[in-house]
Order: structure tokens, then sequence, then C-alpha cells
């Protein structure tokens, strides 16, 4: 049965090629356009490089300390996270690092913009960087203050150029000079919460990090013993925010959570709206303003070509073929050509990421097609092709015989 | 006369035409009027940012560089943190490719962070206002332009009611076109006064392509450098990187504690333009697609419809129609179409600026409106001449033997 459908769809996509070419124009651009978006997106929130251990953890990214008239919301201290946040049962690792702050640096009369992070011990074991050479530093060289770094590939290529090993070499950043013990894989900056040019020990940092403030500029990533702990460690967390001190007579309310990757990556800074609901509402709208156009297109010219075939419909009904028998070939029809569309579209995908990986026009970006994005693919075939031949099949379906047969 | 009552006739024709296959013609205004709605909101954006892009940048961004520092000198004495302040000015300014020096709040020119807040004047209150923190030197670091009054000065130092200064936009907002110098300003609990004493051009202080926003302007004040952390510096154009390595050591020397960046204004600028262009250029590549796709729709429907209606056109021809008129009633017929469906669009996009949706000007929006309704009359104009030049082709003959 579907193989006779199967005849019958390429027959007519071969009748009229102008028609078959403006359908499977429209499918296969917007299917590029949305193949595209969702591989941005999955790289941008899906990639868990170096962060493998994402669906153990929970990050603390955010306070907010409300009192009357004064609310103040930003990163953490690091005497908060060290103080409260590791006396907590649940988790077995806590990495703290604070936020990429920007220097530049001059070597050989040549600027060069760094950012770096300052970092525990810890936050090595719970974020899994590749290593291309040499190793990170622990805790006895954070404990003792070693100026010591870790650098990105992008750093070391830029700063010292192409050599093959810069262990043991000095960079300076800040206008202090760092012994360098390794080089990761980059990180692209879009992965914030992780990116950095330049890893050091939070020890060496010229700021006062023993400062009993609950706000700074550092942020924790919790580790779960097993998946399963991971609501208990939510829920730690939340009691221990309930029960800590004021920092401050000015405030009388503290806000703070641990939260899944998602939710941290999208927070909006404010307690009161959630960033995860607000993207994926923006996203759906823009989604479904994009998709109306041409499926009202494809309704269109699929109408068109209803009326056309309006004789072979006329006959097949004379001979006693139910509404529903056409409303499910033509169904199934419309389904062959949006895969077709979309067959089209995923190589067009290729073609257009490609070409946005060779701009380069975010560091480290790399979009690809995988999995995830095939899949979403064809869910998104498989809606617009009922999307847009439900309509014309059920106003096929509808046809009177006698005038579609007198019709021709 | 006659000739207008034959006009009107032929128009009743063609919307009973148009009436007699509405279903399908309900589908085809819908798609022309989302496209009007997007071509709409497209030409909304583009409007917007050429409107922005031809008005003056107000400030000089060559030669000016940014310096960040953190974590600097801290002292409960606001003397000694001046005289800090003061020293750093002397040895930067003693270098030679080094022109002016002006410390500033964090908002400084083409960068994300802002600083607003509500102003009162005569019991109302003015909401919105940008406040830029700044010395006596930052007028001249960026070569802003003084409408009125003056710009502040040491003078300043031991005035009773804290002098400002306004830019034009919201000197213009405030008291329209009355003179602002010497008016008086208060904050927003209605407290602590404040004298105009001059207005300065609105700059364009997020890019090119953003709109100047309401500003004021007020003097550091003696214990302002606990909480400042920007300097602006005018340099010389021969200032390279081999210079920049320089200040950047003459300063991390002097302030040992801080950590320290330089920016360029160029860059930022740059760089802040970019987020505004790209996502622009992916909207415009979007809407080229979308209306590649919605003018082959129309085509082929329309392509479809005169190759349908063969009896009908033949039979028109057969009674003394002329090609010419032939075509132009399938051109008309479109016309109708679109006409029905921008009435229903213009009727929505007209609503953002009666309500004064996101805030843009009224004008921004008419003409987006007036260059979508051109956009989309000039796009089922060029769908509809082809086929109508089809059908003026049909042979009666054929077309009539054909039935």
């Amino acid at each position: 049965m579907l193989k006779n459908y199967l005849k019958i769809a390429i027959a007519v996509l071969r009748r009229r090629k102008f028609f078959t070419f403006i359908s499977l124009f429209g499918i296969s651009f917007t299917l590029t356009i949305l193949l595209v978006l969702t591989a941005f997106i999955d790289k941008v929130v899906g990639d868990n490089y170096p962060d493998r251990k994402r669906d153990r953890s929970l990050y603390v990214t955010r306070m907010e300390q409300d009192g009357k008239g004064n609310m103040n919301s930003g990163a953490l201290s690091f005497y908060f996270l060290d103080h409260y946040t590791k006396a907590l049962k649940t988790p077995v690792k806590i990495a703290i690092s604070s936020r990429a702050n920007g220097t530049s640096t001059y070597i050989n009369n040549k600027k060069i913009a760094v950012n770096y992070k300052y970092i525990n011990a810890a936050y090595w074991d719970i974020l899994e960087y590749d290593f291309l050479e040499g190793k990170a530093f622990g805790k006895k060289e954070v404990d003792n203050a070693e100026k010591v770094a870790v650098i990105s590939e992008d750093m070391k290529d830029e700063y010292f150029g192409d050599i093959p090993s810069v262990i043991g070499k000095y960079i300076e950043a800040d206008n202090v000079k760092y012994r360098v013990i390794g080089v990761v894989k980059n990180v692209p900056v879009t992965s914030y919460l992780t990116y950095s040019d330049i890893y050091l020990p939070y020890t060496v940092s010229k700021s006062d990090y023993k400062n009993k403030d609950y706000g700074g500029s550092f942020t924790g990533i919790l580790l779960a013993p097993s998946k399963a702990d991971v609501q208990k460690m939510h829920d730690e967390y939340e009691q221990m925010v309930k029960r800590v001190p004021m920092a401050n007579k000015m405030y009388d309310h503290i806000y703070s959570h641990a939260d899944t990757y998602l939710a941290a990556y999208l927070d909006t800074g404010n307690e009161n709206q959630s960033g995860v609901l607000l993207v994926i509402s923006i996203i759906s709208v823009f989604v479904f303003l994009f998709m109306l156009l041409p499926t009202l297109n494809l309704v269109n010219i699929n109408i068109t070509r209803i009326m056309e075939r309006s004789s072979e419909i006329g006959v097949r009904k004379a001979f006693g073929a139910s509404s529903r028998t056409l409303v499910y070939q033509f169904i199934v029809e419309n389904i062959i050509l949006t895969l077709l569309g979309g067959l089209i579209g995923l190589i067009l995908s290729v073609i257009v990421i490609h070409f946005i990986n060779s701009l380069n026009l975010i560091a480290n970006l790399e979009l690809s097609i995988n999995f995830m994005v095939l899949l979403v693919g064809l869910l998104i075939c498989l809606f617009f092709g009922l999307l847009s031949g439900v309509y014309p099949a059920w106003r096929m379906s509808k046809l009177n015989v006698v005038t579609a047969l007198k019709a021709q | 006369m006659s000739n207008h009552l034959n006009q009107n006739i032929m128009f009743k024709h063609l919307f009973k035409l148009i009436w007699n296959k509405k279903k399908q013609n309900f589908l085809l205004m819908s798609e022309i009027l989302v496209s009007f709605l997007v071509i709409f909101a497209v030409f909304t954006l583009v409007v917007y940012y050429y409107h922005n892009y031809k008005k003056p940048m107000g400030l000089d961004y060559q030669q000016v560089w940014v310096i960040n520092y953190s974590n600097s000198y801290q002292t409960k004495d606001a003397d000694s943190l001046n005289l800090f302040y003061q020293t750093l000015v002397k040895i930067i300014k003693s270098m030679p490719q080094v022109k002016q020096v002006s410390f500033t709040f964090d908002n400084t020119p083409f960068t994300q962070n802002m600083n607003t807040g509500g102003i009162t004047v005569n019991n109302k209150i003015i909401d919105g206002v940008n406040w830029y923190t700044i010395d006596d030197n930052y007028k001249n670091v960026l070569n802003m332009t003084l409408l009125d009054g003056r710009w502040f000065d040491k003078g300043d130092d031991a005035t009773k009611d804290r002098p400002i200064v306004i830019n034009s936009d919201l000197k213009e907002k405030l008291f329209g076109s009355a003179r602002a110098l010497g008016k008086t300003i208060a904050d927003r609990d209605n407290k602590n006064k404040m004298r105009v004493i001059g207005v300065v051009q609105a700059i364009k202080i997020k890019g090119d392509y953003a709109s100047t926003d309401i500003g004021m302007y007020q003097r550091i004040d003696t214990g302002s450098f606990r909480w400042l952390g920007k300097m602006l510096v005018k340099v010389t154009p021969d200032a390279d990187a081999a210079f920049e390595g320089k200040l950047y050591k003459t300063i991390a020397n002097y302030m040992k504690n801080s950590d320290i960046e330089i920016e360029h204004l160029s860059d930022k600028r740059t760089s802040i333009n970019y987020f505004t262009l790209v996502p622009m250029i992916v909207l415009l590549i979007v809407a080229c697609f979308l209306i590649i796709n919605v003018a082959l729709g129309l085509f082929g429907v329309l392509w479809y419809n005169i190759n349908k209606r063969r009896g009908e056109i033949g039979l028109r021809r057969a009674v003394g129609a002329t090609g010419k008129s032939v075509s132009s009633q399938l051109v008309n017929e479109a016309m109708i179409l679109a006409t029905l469906s921008l009435i229903v669009g213009s009727f929505f996009a007209i609503q953002f600026p009666l309500l004064n949706l996101f805030d843009l000007p009224a004008s921004v929006y008419i003409i987006a409106i007036f260059l979508s309704v051109i956009f989309i009359y000039l796009l089922v104009l060029v769908c509809s001449l082809y086929p109508g030049r089809q059908a003026a082709a049909i042979y009666p003959a054929v077309a009539l033997h054909e039935e």
C-alpha cells in the first residue's frame, strides 16, 4: 500500500515540476534555518566539555540580598562558598571559580587581551578539561599560593607562538609572571561559566578573597556522589541559605539557589523571573512565527494541486475509495514530500554550518550536525507535513464526485 | 461619467469573482497579510537603525583609551585618597603621548553598563534618566559639543546647589524649546536640588545604530574615588602598542594591588555595532528567503488559477475583450486581494505608534508601514504580471474548443 502511495507521490511530484520546486524550496529552506538554530542551541547549552559530570552537578551562580529599598544581586564571595557551602554534607566536591576577568598583556610590542579566572584545586576534579600538555595544579600549589598557571590552547599560540612545549615557561598577565604548568583544549566563550584563557590559583588573587561579605565575584559547582543525590543536595543548599545570618544589617532576605546547568546558564539575575521559561517562550514564538509563512504557502500550493487532481480523486471516489483512505493517502504523500525537502534541507544545513564555522563568528564555537539535531529535523518535517497536509486533504475528501469528474 | 460608471461595475464584478472563491482567496490573503507583518517588522528595524545612524555621534572615539582598574587604593581618609589619584593623573599626564585624562563611572561609551535613576522637575517624577558621574576633563577627552552654558570647572567645588550638565534629549523632554540654563532639578525624592549649568549634545553612547538617551552629568565629589573604576585617556595619534605597554606598566607599578585592563574606544565601538548588525543581517537573510518563498507560492497559485479559468477567459476574449483588458483584470484581482490584506495588516501595524509600543518614534513606524505597503504591492504586481500576460495570450478559439 505504502509502496503504491510512494509511486503516486513521485509521479505527482514529477508532473508539475514548478510546484514541486516551490514546495521543496519552502520546506528545505525553513528546515535549514531551524536546523542551524538547533545546532547552535545544542552547542551552546548542550555541549558538555569540560563539565562532563553535568548531570551530577549543581551550579551556584548568584546571590540576591534584599532589604528595605536595597537590593544587591550578583555573584558570590569566596568566603560564602568556602565557609557555608563546604559545610554541606551531600556534595563530595565543590569547585569555586571567579568569573573571567579581562586584562591586557604586552609582548614584543604586541597587545594581547587576556581573560583570567581564579579557581580552587577541586575545580580540576569536577571539570574534566582535556590537557594537551602538562597537568593541573593541586591543593599543595594552591595552599602555598604558588604563581602557576594553566593556559588555553589559543593563549599558548597567541603568547608563545608555534612552539612544541611551553611547560615551565613564564607568562605575564596583570603585571605578574606565572609559570605555565598545563595547556588545555579551548572552551568557547559562550560557556561562560568555564571559559577563560588563563586559570590561576585563587590564593594568588590580588583581591581580598577572605572578605566576609556574601556578594563577590565567585561561583560554585557542587558535585553530588550520584545522580540520585542531586535533589537532596539541592534541598540541603536551600535549607542552608535559609539559616545563614545576614551579612549586613541593610538586608533582611537572602536568596541563592543551587541550580541545574541550564537554569544557571539562563539565569536572568532576577529572583522573580525564570530564565528558562523566558528563553523557551522566546524561541517558541520565533519558531511559530517563522514557520507560519512557509506553512501557509505550502497549504496554498497543496490546495491548488488537489484541484488539479480532481479527476483522479473523482475516479477513485466513484470506484468506492472512502474519504478516510483519500485523506490518509494525501497526508502520506505530503509527508514524503516534506521528508524529501528535509533531506535537501539537511544538505543545505551542512553547507551553511560549514560556512558559519569558517567565518569563526564566535571563537571556538564549532557547530555540528549530530543525532539531536537530526532528530529535531525529522520531528519538524513530520509536523510540517501534517500541518500543511491536513486541511487540503480534508478539502479534497469533501470533493463531490460528480463535479470532480465533470471539471475535466 | 460613463467611464466612471464602467469602472464601478468592473470593480463590483471583480469583488464578486473574489467572493465566489472566498475559501481559496482567504488563504492567499492571509499569506499576504503575514508577509506584510514580517516585512513591516524588518522595515521598522531598518528604518530605526538608519534614523539613528544619521544622527551625529556627539563624541570623538578615536585615540581614546579606557583604563579599567579594580581593588584600588583603600583608605578612610578622603584627602589622601584624592591625593593618591591626583598623583596618578600627574604621572600619566607626564607621558608625552597623553593629551587628557578623565575619571568616570562604569557607564563609559560603547559598553552595556547603565546607571539610571529618577529626577523630579516641577513635582513631576521622570524615571530612566542616565546618570553620568564624571570629572572636569570628560568633555575634552570625548570632544563633546557644548550647546549652551558651560561645562564643569574648579569653581564648582563650593556651590550650594549641585551643578549639573544635561544633554539635549533631556533638555528637550524637560523644557522643550525654553532655555534650561539656571533651572533647578531635584533628585527622585525631591530633596537635593541641582542647578543646570550647561547643555551638551546627546551622544550615541551605545554605538552608531542605537538611539541617544536622556542623560545628565554630575561631577565626582570627594569620596567618589572609593567606587570609581575607570579612566578615559586621550592619546596622540602616534601612541602605539609599545607605548600602551609602557602606560600599562606605569599604572600597574603605581597601583600595586589593582587589576588593570586597557581597551580602545574604537574597538569597543566596532564590537557594540557588531552586536546590533549581526542579528539584523541574520533577520534580513531570513526575511529575504521568506519573501522569495511567498513570491514563488503566489506566482504558482495565480498561474494555476489562470490555467483553470481558460474557459472563462476564452469567452471574454470571444465577446470582444482585448488581451490587455483580460490581463489587467487578473492583475486587478490580485491587487484587490492585496489591498484587502493590507487594510487588515495596516490596522495591526498602526497600533504600534498609537500604543507607543517599544518606545520607538512614531515616524519610524509610519515610514515602515508606508514602505511595507509599497513593497507588498510591488511583490503582488510582479507575481501577477506574467500570469496576466499568459492569460492575454489565450486564443478564444483554442480555449473554447477545449471546453
